[in-house]
């Protein structure tokens, strides 16, 4: 970065030196050639440095996680660190084994697990996603559109629940789950749980989307011939779109990476993909490459998710609705 | 085309009446037209009548069926809104086509409507665009679109022109006289432009504080008006209001004395006491003229100027032909048509 403040190759004095705040898309064709409208305070170094601290705080230990799953035992634990190894995908493949269309020659003994995780990682986290939304849209458009007694008190009933750290809930859903509901070791009580978990917040973002969707809309459906759930699909949903992706990133990510409940809640054979990584550390032998190649590949799917999600998380959906 | 009547209709909100016993039908493919203050119940009946406001007592029936308790589709009722409310999310042609659409009509037919309709607003080359890449007034003509195609039996207006610029407005208000030309439909229009009122209506109601204050023509209404209010409300400039007294055959006030036609002012207070309107426009410009008048503001519109001075004491406004620009300072001689003096009882603002 220094160099190129210096060289001679340097075009834009004033070129932003900071990438776009997250979140916020910048199209290629935006973001550059915007000619300089005022000099802007040269950043300093005191500025960089700050700016590759983060940097480092935040991509170091993804770093350190992807070199390690390229390591092989023998590298990982050797005392000479450093970046100089010979890559290999072989903890990729051990993990990978029962999937893979070929038989890795180093695996001797093929375990199922991660992939077996992996498949409950994916329905737990799906279903509850696809629950809390279905739940949480009407909720919440009840709670907007609809006048009934204790609104406000069920509006703010929701997100003090949400208050309640899971842990406290731990042991009492742990005991009426197994005992009273023989509910443990099913994806139905863990996504029952996650869904409880994730509807407050849910439903309380998408209360002030609902709320900012135009009445004269819903009337104008009405008028229109719209039945009320017509009104609610056709009209309010789409229109709450960024909202609805949103919550969905939001539960999907927290039923993906939950850890606590799944541990207890969940048998040998509905495990969740953390709760595998935790318990292949085993006293006998801790095979830091495979657990990394796991935690990399457990990256994927929420990384995906959020990718495809957050395309939909425009603003002004409303634009031009009614007269501003 | 239906009638649409209003039987004893009532609204209370959260305990507050703001409407009470109101009567009202409107005649087979009549354009009228709502009109009156803001808060004077206009829009509410607007959105009783389609089924949008729950109605506290009272009946409604179109074409003599009990719709009260209806929902709006069950109405047959088509809606312009006054912020014209389109989907945002959909481009002209499927915010004109969703009622269709909704109706399940058959594809082809919906799209040979929506096209006609577009035709007719000059919309055709927008179909595909979304709302937000629309101005106001192409709005304004989608909004307008979406309830033509659905050749509902009325129209209902609820004071659509009230967010486009004045030029605009006078536009779309002669787009929509047009419209309701070719179009024969009951409408209902809703409007606080008195100017609206007059140049769209067939029979315009004027509405003050949850009452119906004089259903008429608009001829009826600018030349007759029943009271005060909607002597005052009606015409542009305003009318102006003096205090008087009836003493023979003449209404005389605090400095100055105007002839009544024969036969007026039959019922007329005990102690004699009116008030005298007249329209800015009763005044004219003669040599005979009995009224000296010091023009104190000048306000030339080019034909005819709006004056401010005093008839007597009291400040009024005058509206004159005039050749040239009046000075301020000068003196006109006016005389007032005894048929355009308007009497009011003080108290109960009846006209006598």
């Amino acid at each position: 970065m220094t160099d190129q403040a210096t060289g001679p190759g340097r075009a834009r004095p004033a070129a932003p030196p900071a990438a776009p705040p997250a979140g916020v898309p910048v199209r290629a064709e935006d973001a550059p050639v915007a000619p300089p409208r005022r000099r802007r305070r040269e950043a300093g170094p005191v500025f960089y440095v700050i700016i590759a601290l983060l940097v480092m705080m935040a991509l170091g230990p993804i770093l350190l996680m992807v070199t390690t799953s390229l390591k092989l035992q023998v590298d990982i634990v050797s005392s000479a660190p450093g970046l100089l190894f010979a890559p290999t995908l072989q903890n990729y493949e051990t993990v990978l084994c029962d999937v893979l269309w070929y038989e890795p020659e180093h695996v001797r003994f093929c375990d199922p697990t991660f992939s077996r995780a992996l498949g409950n990682s994916l329905i737990v986290a799906t279903v509850s996603t696809v629950l809390t939304l279905l739940i949480g849209t009407m909720a919440a458009y009840a709670i907007v559109r609809f006048r009934f007694m204790g609104r406000d008190a069920v509006s703010l009933g929701t997100l003090l629940m949400r208050m309640v750290p899971p842990a406290v809930l731990l042991v009492p859903i742990f005991g009426i789950w197994t005992f009273q509901y023989g509910l443990n070791d099913t994806y139905a009580g863990i996504v029952l749980v996650y869904v409880a978990m994730n509807l407050p917040f849910v439903i309380w973002i998408l209360q002030s989307f609902i709320s900012q969707v135009p009445m004269p809309l819903e009337e104008a459906a009405r008028m229109d011939g719209a039945n009320p759930w017509q009104v609610f699909l056709l009209v309010v949903l789409p229109l709450i779109k960024p909202g609805l992706a949103a919550a969905a990133i939001f539960t999907f990510r927290i039923a993906w990476n939950e850890f606590i409940l799944a541990n207890v809640l969940l048998g040998r054979n509905t495990r969740t993909v953390p709760v595998t990584i935790v318990n292949s550390l085993t006293e006998h032998n801790i095979d830091w490459g495979v657990i990394m190649a796991t935690g990399m590949l457990l990256a994927v799917p929420p990384v995906i998710f959020t990718l495809l999600a957050s395309r939909q998380i425009i603003t002004g959906m409303t634009a031009g609705a009614v007269k501003g | 085309m239906p009638v649409i009547e209003l039987e004893n209709l009532r609204k209370d909100y959260g305990g507050a009446t703001v409407m009470e016993g109101l009567d009202l039908t409107m005649e087979d493919g009549e354009f009228t037209v709502l009109v009156g203050p803001s808060g004077c119940g206009k829009s509410t009946t607007l959105r009783m009548i389609a089924g949008l406001e729950d109605v506290t007592d009272g009946r409604i029936l179109i074409g003599g069926r009990d719709v009260t308790d209806l929902d709006p589709k069950e109405r047959d009722l088509a809606m312009v809104f006054q912020d014209y409310a389109l989907y945002p999310h959909m481009n002209v042609a499927r915010n004109m086509s969703f009622a269709l659409r909704l109706q399940r009509m058959d594809k082809a037919e919906i799209d040979r409507r929506v096209r006609d309709v577009a035709e007719v607003l000059g919309l055709t080359d927008y179909l595909g665009r979304k709302p937000a890449a629309l101005s106001g007034g192409q709005r304004q003509r989608v909004a307008m679109g979406r309830a033509l195609v659905r050749d509902a039996s009325t129209f209902l207006f609820d004071e659509p022109l009230s967010n486009l610029d004045a030029k605009l407005r006078g536009q779309m208000r002669a787009e929509l006289a047009e419209t309701r030309q070719r179009v024969e439909k009951n409408m209902i229009y809703v409007t606080h432009d008195q100017v609206e009122a007059m140049t769209l209506g067939d029979r315009i109601v004027v509405m003050r504080a949850g009452r119906i204050m004089q259903v008429g023509t608009p001829e009826e209404l600018f030349r007759r008006p029943r009271n005060l209010f909607v002597a005052g409300f009606i015409g542009s400039p305003p009318m102006n209001f003096l205090p008087g007294r009836i003493e023979e055959g003449r209404v005389v006030g605090e400095g100055f004395a105007l002839p009544l036609g024969p036969g007026r002012a039959g019922g007329a207070a005990p102690s004699g006491a009116v008030t005298v309107g007249l329209r800015p426009s009763a005044f004219r410009r003669a040599a005979d003229g009995d009224i000296p008048f010091r023009v104190e503001i000048s306000e030339y519109l080019g034909a005819t100027s709006v004056l401010v001075g005093r008839l007597g004491t009291a400040r009024v406004q005058v509206e004159v032909d005039t050749p040239a620009p009046v000075r301020v300072g000068e003196t006109l001689q006016l005389g007032v048509d005894p048929d355009q003096l308007h009497l009011f009882d003080p108290q109960t603002e009846a006209a006598l």
